[in-house]
């Protein structure tokens, strides 16, 4: 598949190591992926076998789903989505960049503490956008 | 009155949003964002899903839910297919491989398909028309499957309403499924 998104090198660097550090630093991380808001994943670290071109597809939806629920709602542009389990989460973070709209999907286990990965996701978040 | 939940389907650029854009009376639910993939000719794209309301002469009601085409978003197409009474599946002529295109859904429906009435709108006949409709109607033959297939514009109200009655008629005569 032929992209249209082309992120700049030091987004694209940035968004790998920081995915790493992600990975490394959060207790309970299984899969960290960046994903266009169409559904394309473009940088990931994946510890458990996920594939992550399926997780971008699935946050792509997801995303997409709930910015019309937010929208019917006046709830304003939809930031992140949670799904919260029994057995872990799934977190949504939307990244908007001027030359392209990202979400980032933070896949945890049960050992991650959801204020821990959200921090980082939201900060990820705000360092691609003004990158 | 009758409720019935109608699942649109098919190739991404086919027209599916714009079906159901077409026939519903509310703003249709639109799912779409920027499409990035340069292998296809289109701005936007549906991601999530797309839902319109149509309400019948004889007073019937029929929701109407679209799928993203791509096969990576597979997994809306199972559960969008849920309680659906019928499928309808929306082929653009103009793309390199249409009958393979057909394929693709009829394979990712099989199991609806095989309790299910289905409708085959082909689109852009008028400028491509090559495969024609007997072709398609050769693919099926050769599944065993009977469908309607019929050449569409769905911008056309008329041409959207008369693919959701071909498969309401085929509801009320119970004449479909393997």
């Amino acid at each position: 598949m032929d992209n249209k998104i082309r992120l700049p090198e030091k987004v694209m660097a940035f968004a790998h190591l920081e995915l790493q550090k992600i990975s490394d630093e959060v207790e309970g991380i299984k899969a960290v992926v960046l994903a266009t808001e169409d559904g394309f994943d473009v940088a990931s670290v994946v510890r458990d076998g996920s594939d992550p071109s399926r997780i971008a597809a699935m946050a792509s939806s997801i995303s997409a789903i709930s910015t019309v629920v937010s929208e019917e709602a006046n709830l304003g542009q939809s930031k992140n989505i949670i799904i919260n389990t029994v057995s872990g989460f799934a977190v949504m973070q939307s990244i908007v960049r001027d030359d392209a709209r990202l979400v980032l999907n933070a896949i945890a286990n049960e050992k991650a503490v959801l204020a821990h990965v959200l921090y980082r996701t939201s900060h990820f978040a705000n360092s691609l956008t003004t990158l | 009155m009758n409720e019935y939940k109608i699942l649109f389907t098919g190739t991404m650029g086919a027209g599916k949003t714009t079906a159901i854009g077409s026939v519903s009376e509310a703003a249709p639910i639109v799912t779409d964002v920027a499409n990035t993939d340069l292998s296809l000719g289109k701005e936007r794209t549906t991601v999530g899903l797309d839902y319109g309301l149509l309400t019948l002469a004889n007073g019937d009601r029929v929701r109407l839910f679209g799928t993203p085409g791509q096969q990576r978003f597979n997994f809306l197409w199972k559960i969008l297919s849920k309680s659906a009474l019928g499928l309808i599946i929306l082929i653009d002529n103009s793309r390199p491989d249409p009958l393979t295109d057909l394929v693709v859904y009829l394979d990712g429906f099989a199991e609806d398909l095989s309790t299910l009435p289905c409708a085959i709108g082909i689109g852009r006949l008028d400028t491509h028309p090559m495969p024609t409709l007997e072709d398609y109607m050769d693919i099926l033959a050769n599944r065993n499957q009977l469908f309607p297939i019929l050449s569409v514009d769905v911008r056309r109200r008329e041409d959207v309403v008369l693919l959701i009655d071909t498969l309401l008629a085929q509801l009320e005569a119970n004449t479909f499924g393997a």
